[in-house]
């Protein structure tokens, strides 16, 4: 499944919808957000991953990219990870730095 | 039993396309449920972009890949012509320990390729690096879905 990244921001808060599979050839599109992000000095990254089937090790970069690109205090939210995917965070440690959700509203 | 081959290059940005494809094609032959499937793709995807990025520094080389079923699970055979580079060596640990804000950005294929294969082997063979991923099917002919990250490179 082709991968597609769209970008919403309303006042401090950007979310990105992530669909299909983020790798090696994807994840530079998702970087590249995250660098539009930061220079709009977001508080918050939402990622609505509901769409999203597959995240390999460079997904995991993009996630350490955004932590670092972001102020130490910017909230990243990762919502409606599948379970795989969200199994590919946990592997890595990475779940202890993010807040992960079933919905945007929970 | 089966087992299907592909030779792919290198050289490029990324062959995770042709390797997922490939795995992919294999885990459905093989009758490999969705999740094991998942992870064995990821596995490979690991292994390969590792080979092509450490291994053959983006000089390019070839990356042979064979896989089957033989024994009651599915297997993956990687072999390329980089130096001699066993993934079971690799220790994530140090790198766990270290805050997300301040950590390496890469370093994370190997810990995914090796966490959730039911057996990994390596062996360095006639000048090349053989890697060896195991899915185990079961008698009712579906996989297991995973183990535990504890019990990767136990072979």
């Amino acid at each position: 499944m082709a991968f597609k990244a769209k970008m919403r921001i309303e006042g401090s808060t950007a979310t990105v919808r992530l669909e299909g599979e983020l790798d090696g050839r994807s994840a530079p599109e998702l970087n590249e957000l995250v660098v539009r992000a930061a220079d709009q000095r977001v508080e918050r990254l939402v990622l609505l991953l509901e769409d999203l089937s597959y995240m390999s090790s460079a997904g995991i970069r993009s996630l350490v990219f955004a932590h670092q690109k972001m102020p130490e205090e910017t909230e990243i939210l990762l919502v409606g990870t599948r379970p795989d995917v969200a199994e590919t965070i946990r592997l890595t440690g990475f779940d202890r730095s993010i807040v992960m959700r079933e919905t945007l509203e929970a | 039993m089966f087992a299907c081959r592909l030779k792919v290059d290198g050289s490029g940005a990324s062959i995770a396309g042709p390797v997922g494809d490939f795995v992919g094609a294999l885990a459905e032959r093989a009758g490999l449920a969705t999740r094991p499937a998942y992870w064995l793709r990821l596995a490979a995807d690991e292994i390969t972009t590792n080979i092509v990025i450490h291994g053959y520094r983006g000089r390019g080389g070839v990356v042979d890949l064979e896989g089957g079923v033989e024994a009651g699970g599915v297997y993956l055979r990687i072999e390329d012509d980089a130096p001699a580079f066993d993934p079971r060596a690799y220790d994530p640990a140090p790198r766990l320990a270290v805050p997300p804000s301040v950590r390496e950005l890469g370093g994370y294929g190997l810990m995914l390729a090796l966490g959730k294969v039911d057996e990994f082997r390596y062996q360095y063979v006639g000048g090349r690096n053989r890697n060896t991923l195991i899915m185990r099917l079961t008698t009712s002919g579906e996989a297991h879905g995973g183990v535990d990250a504890e019990r990767a490179g136990g072979v």
